[in-house]
């Protein structure tokens, strides 16, 4: 028998979970309008959580812990900004070397301050900060609105980039980057420092993410606990329309496909744990596949600027 | 920036790919010191563990040089064909999954039969777990990247199911299955050390893939499509997706035996956490070779030492293992921005 | 003292890598005139246009607008210098709405933050209404074809009132009565006071509309006069130093021999009712019928965007047809109209560029089932074009990327008569080179109707004259339908009047 409390908790559950994925892929989405796939998007993920652990740390509050891992964030995607848009390298390769870099970075520093032993650090966690009358409705209540601080950074986010990117110049301008940066330089736009911008937005988000998972769910740090979810958030862009409003039902809908493996267990089913492991990113590669076909990505997504033309 | 132009103008891809290296020791160097580390005792543990000793070289840097030059040759094929496979890793546990559960099953055959069945079993599976991605490309024209990244970690925990279920050791206290049958083994190469003959079956693969790639009129169709869809399709009239498909899959194919190797070779069982990340750090290995591969035998031999040596870098001046990854990914971004520079170089001083 | 003029242009050199497009060249814009500049291509006419809109430095040389020296750095200098440019290419967004692009980069008063649309369209509608341009709002530029997307640059130009209008090759993407509406609006332009400056490399064009012209060759200005001053033998020894040009190339071509065309035979080649889709899945192709016999060249002539691109895929048997059947042989020759893209690959040298072509080839391939590429054969048989067809490259070694663009275009023409034993495809095959390689070009496709046996001969390509000089038989392709040209209609105005039937036609 379901518990009438099972239900609320799963929807809390899914909302705790799928914030992280919301931040990293709000942001990720104006990285991609502007022309530029971050693959690196993991390596600040991790930065933002170890930043975050480290920050929080030193300081004793949560606060300056989530400044600490946009920051690191933020850093990381530098490196990725300077390679792609300073030297144009190849954004997969590069990206994935700055996710690599990151994920060997911080195990490294992670085992050198706190040795190899695997004792869990406690963290000063996020709590949870209750918005009055909102966090009594009732089922999804305190699930939506009993959440911690960057929850409902990531609910501001959603509409206030919609806004930005539709109904602003400086939106437009980005928009017309990642579509024709040939034609946006020819209207006067510079593409070079509106990509940076854009990857420098994309990895602070991500490492507010990354502090998000650290200091609000899991409560600790270990080495390689972003698991992908700088990936989730690349694949719930697409599924999201490169839409940011879109992005966040998207984000959240996995936060559930996450929290689902804590659901089935109270229905009393015996299914292997590695299974719920894989189920978010089994589900993902299935909702791809499903809804591709009728998204457009922004045209001059992960193309080398300027063009080389041969022998030029 | 005459001379120098004039110097870096001139370099061949070799000369690009020791400039590189040299980037990457000179920034881990600075990074080392910045942590407090002492670079110089690192580099020499990390080399005595290596190549220190003919033990060292042949039990460690040779032995982990396998299943990197096999992942290594999966992704340059792969990347030549213009397919972005990142997911050699996942193929690779599938293959090892794979290899681990015919060796279990295998009983007393003999191993002229079990030894090839566990071996194919492992490219079998590696193509089944390329097949999902190259699908999703072809048919539904889903961007390999994301998919193979995923694809990873459902290998990752496949390989954790397997052993913590269907195929945990007889007596079920630890995650890992039981020694696989004698007859599934990989044979010494050199007999009183770790070296095993899947060595020598990367060096075969090396050289039959470069002899593909060079000779072949399917190797041409391969690196046209891979340069130059447009001009392979309208003026070669190849067959775009057909190579595609064929270069993903043999991909797969090659990362599936990279794990099938390892535990045929090395392991003599499956357990958690059997790849500490050579399907990335193959990448790596690919792209300092220029994608050449002949070149990926000897990249990966050096990132072999690299990984051989981490340990004893850890052991003797206490920097975490984990750091040799990080080195791993400055390879990768000191081949691209030596590349960069060398166009830039080249255009400018062609300037006059 | 020089009179200040809007715009000067003196002493302008400009290199691109070994390469020197401009050598001192020099330009004069005066106030309420249409002023043409000439040259064949690669002269650096639209390298000299694009320092005065911004969007190249001079190397040396200076920029004077209005009698003061500017350093036009980036396009928004030369705006606010008072000068616009309408580009050939790659200036719209084509994911983005009409008004959207419109827009781009006003940088109104309001700052970054909001889109004033309402008065955008305001200024819009005056201007529609001054100039006659009429676009679609809210239609996205990809939606439209390629007249409206010009129209949408010239508003795009005029939007920031600009004193001096730069145009470069406006005409290649028109039809004969579109370039009449263009130039009329010029004319009217010109007649407000602006300045207006049009490069194109069709004299006939030029001389309709320009009150004075400028010729370029090889990167310096070798003529200035009045158009009144100057005759047509006189601006082509001009233009490529003699008396003697082929004038197809040179744009001065006044259709007098029809090619004798020859006589029965089986059709080579035969579509009926073929209709392929584009990338977007529409029918680009709607529905052709066409046979092509030995020996003869069938000219298909149109505005670009028509589906001459999917007809010469199918031609060639590159692409299958969607609905209705192809019968089409299996030596075919294609060049393609963009050869870096489709013709070549870059980073290839010369001899696997060949090879991508004649890798099936029976002589290249050895082993066993021909598993195996012979290169030392092929890089023989490489020399042997390269040399046959004069292309200039150090050997078969070189990367094709290293080639000037007449000689890639010369390597890839040799590759594919290697291959037409039955019938050739060429598409726009002298499009961006100089009269040199342009007339090379048409030398070939004319020889090799004389060749033996010889094979069917069909040319796409959006330059009329072209067209009109080379082919037997002529159609026109108007939104992916053939249409035949009969022979009283064989002119500039005919076939004209006939893309224009058609395309009233379609509208139903």
């Amino acid at each position: 028998m379901v518990e009438s409390a099972a239900l609320p908790a799963f929807f809390e559950a899914s909302v705790r979970l799928g914030v992280p994925l919301a931040l990293a892929a709000l942001g990720e989405t104006v990285t991609e309008r502007s022309g530029v796939l971050n693959i690196g998007l993991e390596g600040s993920f991790i930065a933002g959580a170890l930043g975050a652990s480290l920050g929080a740390l030193a300081v004793g509050s949560a606060a300056t812990g989530v400044l600490a891992g946009g920051a690191a964030g933020l850093v990381v995607a530098a490196v990725f900004a300077l390679f792609v848009v300073g030297l144009n390298t190849d954004q997969i390769i590069t990206g994935t070397a700055v996710t690599l870099g990151g994920l060997g970075f911080t195990g490294a520093v992670y085992q050198a301050r706190f040795g190899a032993t695997g004792t869990a650090l406690t963290l000063p966690t996020l709590s949870a900060l209750p918005i009055p009358v909102l966090s009594d409705i009732p089922l999804v209540g305190r699930a939506l609105f009993a959440q911690a601080p960057t929850a409902y950074l990531a609910y501001a986010l959603a509409p206030a980039l919609w806004y930005f990117l539709y109904r602003t110049e400086w939106g437009l301008e980005l928009r017309a980057v990642g579509e024709a940066p040939a034609a946006a330089e020819a209207a006067g736009v510079r593409v070079g420092p509106t990509r940076a911008a854009a990857i420098l937005f994309g990895g602070a988000l991500a490492g507010v993410a990354g502090a998000h998972l650290a200091l609000a769910h899991a409560g600790t740090f270990s080495e390689n606990m972003s698991a992908g979810r700088g990936f989730i958030a690349i694949a719930v862009v697409v599924l999201g329309r490169w839409n940011p409003l879109w992005v966040l039902v998207a984000a959240l809908f996995f936060g559930a496909a996450s929290a689902l493996q804590f659901f089935l267990q109270t229905l009393g089913l015996d299914l292997p744990y590695q299974l719920f492991l894989a189920l978010p990113y089994l589900l993902t590669l299935a909702a791809l596949a499903g809804w591709v076909g009728r998204s457009r990505a922004p045209a001059a997504l992960a193309l080398p600027w300027p063009r080389e033309t041969p022998g030029a | 920036m005459g001379a120098m132009g004039e110097l870096l103008r001139r370099l061949g891809p070799a000369w690009a790919t020791l400039l590189a290296l040299l980037g990457t020791v000179l920034v881990a160097g600075l990074l080392l010191v910045a942590g407090g580390y002492d670079p110089f005792v690192a580099a020499g543990a990390l080399v005595s563990g290596a190549v220190g000793s003919p033990e060292a070289f042949l039990s460690v840097t040779l032995v982990r040089s396998v299943p990197l030059i096999l992942t290594g040759l999966a992704v340059a094929l792969a990347f030549r064909a213009g397919v972005w496979n990142i997911g050699a890793e996942g193929q690779l546990y599938a293959g090892a999954v794979a290899a681990a559960w015919v060796g279990l099953s295998g009983g007393d055959l003999p191993a002229w039969i079990l030894l090839p069945a566990v071996l194919a079993a492992s490219a079998v599976a590696g193509v089944a777990w390329a097949l999902v991605p190259t699908v999703m490309k072809l048919r539904l024209g889903v961007g390999e990247v994301i998919t193979t990244l995923l694809m990873n970690f459902v290998g990752i925990n496949l390989a954790a199911w397997a052993v913590h279920g269907p195929l945990q050791e007889a007596r079920g206290v630890f995650p890992q299955t039981d020694p696989i049958a004698a007859g599934a083994r990989l044979p010494a190469l050199v007999p009183g050390s770790r070296l095993h003959v899947g060595f020598l079956l990367a060096l075969v693969l090396a050289a039959l893939l470069w002899g593909v790639l060079r000779w072949s009129r399917a190797g041409f169709v391969l690196r046209s499509v891979g340069a130059s869809q447009p001009a392979a399709r309208v003026a070669g009239r190849m067959n775009a997706p057909r190579a595609v498909f064929v270069a993903f899959l043999a991909s797969g194919a090659l990362a599936g035996l990279a794990g099938g190797v390892e535990v045929s070779g090395v392991t003599f069982a499956l357990y958690e956490g059997l790849s500490p990340g050579w399907g990335y750090t193959a990448i790596a290995v690919a792209l300092l070779a220029g994608l050449h591969p002949g070149a990926v035998v000897a990249t990966g031999i050096l990132f072999g030492a690299l990984e051989g040596g981490a340990g004893s870098m850890q052991r003797v001046a206490g920097i975490p293992a984990t750091w040799v990854i990080a080195v791993e990914a400055l390879v990768i971004l000191s081949v691209l921005a030596v590349d960069q520079l060398r166009r830039r170089v080249v255009r400018a001083a062609a300037h006059g | 003292m020089t009179p200040t003029v809007p715009a000067r242009l003196q002493g302008i050199t400009k290199r691109f890598g070994t390469v020197e497009a401009l050598r001192g060249a020099e330009l004069v814009v005066r106030a309420g005139e249409v002023h043409g500049v000439l040259g064949e291509n690669g002269a650096g006419k639209s390298t000299l246009l694009n320092i005065l809109a911004g969007m190249l430095l001079p190397d040396a040389g200076t920029v004077k607008v209005d009698g003061r020296v500017r350093v036009l750095r980036r396009p928004r200098d030369a705006w606010r210098a008072g000068v616009g440019m309408v580009h050939q290419h790659f200036t719209l967004v084509p994911a983005l709405s009409v008004l959207e692009n419109l827009a781009l980069g006003l940088r109104s008063a309001a700052g970054g933050l909001r889109l004033p649309y309402a008065e955008l369209e305001r200024r819009v509608e005056a201007l529609s209404a001054g100039t006659g341009l009429a676009v679609p709002l809210d239609a996205t530029v990809e939606q439209l074809g390629v007249g409206a997307r010009q129209r949408v640059e010239v508003l795009k130009a005029l939007l920031r009132e600009p004193r001096i209008l730069v145009l470069d090759e406006p005409t290649a993407v028109l039809a004969p009565s579109e370039v009449q509406t263009l130039f009329a609006l010029l004319r009217g332009l010109a007649d407000q006071g602006r300045a207006v400056v049009l490069v194109a490399h069709k004299l006939d064009e030029v001389l309709d509309v320009a009150d004075r012209v400028t010729v370029l060759r090889r990167g310096r200005t070798v003529l200035e006069a009045a158009r009144s001053d100057v005759d047509l033998p006189g601006l082509i020894r001009a233009m490529v130093g003699s008396d003697e040009a082929d004038p197809v190339a040179i744009g001065a071509f006044h259709g007098a021999e029809t090619p004798v065309a020859p006589t029965g035979g089986e059709p080579v080649a035969s579509l009926a009712g073929v209709r392929v889709r584009d990338g977007r899945g529409a029918w680009a192709l709607d529905g052709a019928t066409l046979d092509v016999r030995r020996g003869e060249v069938v000219g298909v002539a149109g505005v670009e965007g028509n589906g001459q691109h999917e007809l010469a895929l199918v031609l060639s048997g590159r692409v299958a047809p969607g609905e209705g059947s192809a019968r089409v042989p299996g030596d075919v020759g294609f060049i393609p109209q963009d050869r870096t893209v489709e013709g070549l690959v870059g980073d290839f040298d010369l001899t696997a560029n060949v090879a991508l072509a004649l890798h099936r080839e029976g002589a290249y391939a050895s082993g066993p089932g021909g598993l195996l590429v012979r290169w030392g054969a092929l890089r023989r048989r490489t020399g042997e074009l390269l040399e046959k067809f004069d292309v200039l490259a150090s050997g078969p070694g070189v990367r094709a990327g290293t080639l000037s663009g007449g000689n890639q275009q010369r390597l890839v023409v040799a590759r594919e008569l290697e291959m037409a034993r039955d019938l050739l495809v060429a598409e726009n095959p002298t499009r961006g080179l100089d009269v040199g390689a342009a007339s090379f070009v048409h030398d070939e496709l004319r020889r090799l109707t004389r060749r033996d046996p010889c094979p069917g001969v069909v040319l796409l390509s959006t330059d009329l004259d072209e067209v009109l000089a080379l082919s037997h038989r002529i159609f026109v392709m108007v939104r992916g339908r053939l249409t035949p040209v009969p022979e009283g209609a064989r002119s500039r105005e005919g076939v004209g009047a006939l893309m224009l039937a058609a395309a009233h036609g379609r509208h139903g």
